[in-house]
């Protein structure tokens, strides 16, 4: 365990670690590009040059290794006008379309520069010019003339992809990123490339010039697309949510995720949700909010409670089935719990990097919470109730990612058999609306919308925070339980603290609803 | 004449390219000297004859070699024949002339480290010498020199000839075993250095032609016996690629420590007729230039050369007369840095273009004043600032170039023509 001096700070470090994982570990500044903890060295931005004493000429912190006693700065003049220097070199050719480039707000360049930089660019020189909008694959665009040639994407898909689409080509300042030739950057993971370009040159298709970041806001959460459990950021604002990006967190997913968990998003968002809740029996169709129809249940339920089923999906935190089979266990004696396992004969597949067979991210948590309440159940059993007779109303919790359930048209078949069905779920399933049982479908919030906890494959307990609010009327697992026994739910309205808060905006912002989508940059670099 | 014929005393002889010529005189028998030696006594003896590498960089090649782990763990020699400076061509004699020389070298060379296999990396564009080297391979596989049991001292090596990726940055040794690998030829970082971790990860040992070629006349001659040449510092011979404006340029093998301007005057016959000595930059184009005041001191040795901030290099001396302009010059190296460098590191893949463009400015008439001091600038901040030393190589000759013949570069900024020789280049170009 050697210890350091890094601009004046005692650290001490882990055999074996870099100067940049000591300046990490101490707290101190360091410029950077082509260095990324979950790729290995290139040590080619040159940026991270520092001082170590006796040592004549400047390191690289990201690939020398700290000895005992070492003493590192970056605070002499030598090594800042060194900074200043080598980022005028990743300037020179850079192009000046901050203002319409996607990465604008989250730019790694613009940053760098601001924080080390040189204001008197001394460049006079006509610019190399490289291609623009270069089509990669699915799911990302290129545009050339920003990179600065760090190579963490080739990396990636050297190192943690593993499909090694990516390369370098050309030499000198006409070198280009591109894909091999008779390739295209088309695999499970390709947008992790997107997170750790530092400049615009890399693009998500999928979000390019979307939203500027500047009018999102960000929250942590964890990915509820597979059993990993992915930690990760979504973004939104009042429009809805626009992306998914992974938070770092060694135990479960390191810095990435995969492709298909960003389109989490995508059925948080209202388009894709029941809106309203909906009754429809041989009176006909009526739309209703969410909460009274949930209370109305309470007589249904109470009058079948012997011949009620309950299907659980396992989408749902941990504390919504504590208390949804706890409430209808207590409440109606319902002892008819069922577990919809939508993923039984891959459950246990695994991509050897993240992506795993069971798409839902909690059932580890249903089978625990199924334990405790010593529910042993066989699906069987439902088919012969539903058939029998014996089970006359059926209350499905339905998914939230409805594209993972495969098995949907086989098991609504199923379900129609029933003589109502109480349908709860957030994704918006047309099929649903042609049964011909007695229907009635309570709409619930999203992952994104309610706190929790997911446990993953490894049985890792996750608990996550509300990020935001997209439907204000859905409701959750607990809050249907409670009014289906009858009870009142208490709204806590005037705790919930709006969105956008008045006084912490500034008087020079722009208000998103006032706002006019500047069409030009909505228009360039389409593809 | 003080022109040695140590290494090259055959190279007169057409029948030394062969086995048979090669061995009449006097070939292969130091091979089988070694082959009786300890591994161990063949590195001592290296290292006390105090070769120093011939590729450029002047280290001491026995020290290099006992840099590699003391274990049976597999490893590797491979020979440097990338030769790629401009100016440069001393290795092409040898490879042309006596492959078997260096054959024998190498074979010597890997019984001492202890490895199986070595290559010859050759450059893409020397084809004849490729074709010379295979088929002296292949002469020496059937010898008996090469293969399994070589000469029944139990010891087995392969050797292949590899032809090189015709990039500048493949003479790197790191960009070489990139390239070897059949990787883009770009330089590793260091550490690890290559005795530790290089080619496919192993331990690797890279030298030059000359180097490996030299090897066994220390084993002839013993390390003292090697000695006799040169200085105490820079032991041996070196031959010494001679070119530009000289009456009779060529490859001319003297002792380390020999004169400059005897070299220039003697063995090059001196200048072309009419013509005056203005420059020379002594080891390669990367090296920095020395004013005519300055080679009239100068030694050819590593420690003279270091001394008056330039280096021996690779021992390409190239000259330059009255005639030359000194920006035309920087123009046509800057051309070459820009168009070599590799692209991966920051500094030296936009500051070579960023040179070039400045220079080329000034060669155009768009030059301004400031761009003179801008070149050092740009310069300055390229210098040890990257995995390899290409970009000191381009760096090195613009600070010499400007502050050595300034008032040229400044009559070029303010005239828009070259003090030297007129509009010629903008003639060229327009």
């Amino acid at each position: 365990m050697p210890k350091c001096t890094i601009n004046g700070k005692e650290v001490e470090v882990k055999d074996g670690q870099t100067i940049m994982e000591a300046f990490h570990k101490a707290g101190e500044p360091i410029a950077h590009y082509c260095y990324h903890p979950g790729l290995s060295v290139a040590g080619v931005c040159r940026l991270c040059i520092c001082d170590i004493e006796g040592n004549p000429r400047p390191q690289i912190a990201c690939n020398t290794a700290v000895a005992e006693g070492m003493k590192v700065s970056t605070k002499s003049e030598k090594i800042k006008d060194g900074v200043k220097w080598v980022l005028d070199f990743h300037l020179i050719n850079h192009p000046l379309d901050c203002p319409v480039c996607d990465q604008a707000g989250e730019c790694g360049l613009q940053e760098q520069y601001m924080e080390f930089g040189k204001y008197d660019p001394e460049m006079a020189e006509r610019k190399v010019k490289k291609h623009k909008v270069v089509d990669l694959g699915p799911t990302v665009v290129l545009d050339s003339e920003r990179c600065i040639l760090c190579s963490r994407c080739v990396r990636f898909t050297e190192e943690v992809s593993k499909t090694n689409e990516l390369g370098i080509y050309n030499r000198g300042d006409r070198s280009e990123i591109g894909c091999v030739e008779g390739k295209i950057l088309d695999n499970k993971y390709s947008l992790n490339t997107v997170d750790i370009c530092p400049v615009g040159a890399l693009t998500s298709k999928d979000f390019r010039f979307k939203q500027r970041v500047w009018y999102l806001k960000d929250s942590e959460t964890v990915c509820n697309g597979c059993s990993t459990g992915c930690n990760v950021k979504v973004y939104f604002n009042k429009e809805g949510m626009f992306r998914v990006k992974p938070v770092y967190n060694e135990k479960v997913n390191g810095h990435w995720m995969c492709d298909d968990g960003r389109q989490i998003y995508q059925f948080a968002n209202k388009e894709f949700r029941f809106q309203k809740a909906l009754k429809k029996d041989s009176s006909g169709q009526q739309e209703m909010l969410p909460g009274a129809l949930a209370k109305e249940l309470h007589e249904v339920v109470k009058r079948g409670k012997d011949q009620t089923a309950v299907v659980l999906t396992g989408q749902y935190t941990s504390e919504e089935y504590d208390s949804f089979i706890g409430t209808l266990s207590k409440e109606f004696g319902i002892k008819k719990f069922f577990h919809w396992d939508n993923c039984l004969e891959q459950r246990n597949d695994f991509d050897g990097l993240l992506i795993r067979g069971d798409k839902n991210p909690n059932t580890k948590g249903l089978e625990k919470i199924f334990e405790k309440y010593q529910i042993k159940t066989e699906w069987v059993d439902l088919e012969k109730g539903i058939s029998s007779k014996a089970i006359k109303n059926l209350i499905v919790a339905g998914p939230e990612n409805a594209s993972v359930f495969n098995d949907m048209d086989a098991k609504l078949k199923l379900y129609e058999k029933a003589e109502n069905l109480i349908w709860l779920g957030s994704a918006k399933i047309e099929a649903l609306l042609s049964l011909k049982n007695n229907l009635f479908v309570i709409p619930l919030k999203s992952f994104v919308e309610k706190e929790g906890t997911f446990i993953n494959h490894a049985g890792l307990e996750q608990k996550f925070k509300k990020a935001t609010t997209i439907l204000h009327e859905c409701l959750t697992l607990t809050e249907v339980a409670i009014l289906f026994a009858g009870k009142n739910l208490m709204m806590p309205y005037s705790q919930e603290k709006p969105d956008f808060v008045e006084s912490q905006r500034r008087k020079d912002q722009v208000l998103l609803e006032n706002r006019k989508k500047n069409e030009f940059v909505f228009k360039r670099g389409t593809l | 004449m003080m022109e040695v014929k140590y290494l090259t005393e055959f190279y007169h002889l057409d029948e030394f390219r062969y086995l048979e010529g090669y061995k009449k005189n006097g070939g292969y028998v130091q091979l089988e000297k070694a082959l009786k030696m300890q591994p161990q006594q063949i590195v001592d003896e290296v290292k006390a004859s105090g070769l120093r590498g011939r590729g450029g960089a002047g280290f001491s090649t026995g020290m290099k070699w006992s840099f590699l782990p003391k274990n049976n763990e597999p490893r590797y020699l491979i020979c440097n024949a990338d030769e790629g400076e401009p100016g440069t061509f001393k290795d092409r004699l040898m490879m042309e002339r006596a492959p078997h020389q260096l054959i024998e070298g190498m074979i010597i060379s890997a019984f001492a480290v202890n490895s199986k296999k070595s290559y010859i990396y050759v450059r893409g564009e020397y084809d004849f010498p490729i074709k010379v080297l295979e088929q002296a391979v292949q002469e020496a596989y059937k010898a008996g020199y090469l293969g399994k049991n070589i000469l029944g001292s139990g010891f087995d090596h392969d050797l292949d000839v590899y032809r090189g990726a015709g990039a500048y940055i493949c003479g790197e040794e790191t960009g070489l075993i990139s390239s070897l690998e059949g990787l883009k030829g770009q330089p590793k970082l260091k550490p690890p250095f290559p005795a530790i971790q290089g080619y496919l990860r192993k331990p690797t040992v890279v030298n030059n032609v000359e180097t490996l070629a030299a090897v066994k006349y220390i084993i002839r001659d013993g390390a003292q016996g090697y000695r006799k040449f040169g200085t105490e510092k820079a032991p041996g011979t070196k031959l010494f690629s001679l070119s530009g404006n000289v009456k009779t340029p060529g490859n001319y093998e003297v002792p380390l420590g020999y004169s400059l301007m005897d070299l220039i005057m003697k063995e090059g016959s001196g200048m072309k007729v009419g013509r005056k000595l203005k420059a020379v930059i002594p080891g390669g184009s990367s090296a920095p230039v020395l004013t005519a005041e300055e080679v009239a001191k100068a030694t050819l040795d590593y420690e003279c050369l270091a001394g008056m901030g330039t280096m021996l290099g690779s021992g390409a001396v190239i000259v330059i007369d009255d005639s030359q302009c000194m920006v035309d010059m920087l123009g046509v190296l800057m051309h070459f840095y820009h168009h070599e460098s590799c692209g991966q590191c920051t500094p030296c893949r936009e500051g070579t273009g960023w040179l070039n463009k400045i220079v080329h400015s000034i060669l155009e008439g768009r030059g301004r004043l400031q761009d003179i001091d801008l070149l050092i600038k740009v310069a300055d901040n390229m210098k040890g600032r990257t995995i390899c030393a290409l970009s000191d190589a381009a760096a090195l000759p613009v600070l010499s170039f400007v502050s050595k013949f300034r008032e040229e570069f400044e009559f070029y900024v303010r005239e828009g023509r070259s003090k030297v020789r007129g509009n010629f280049y903008a003639q060229m170009h327009h």
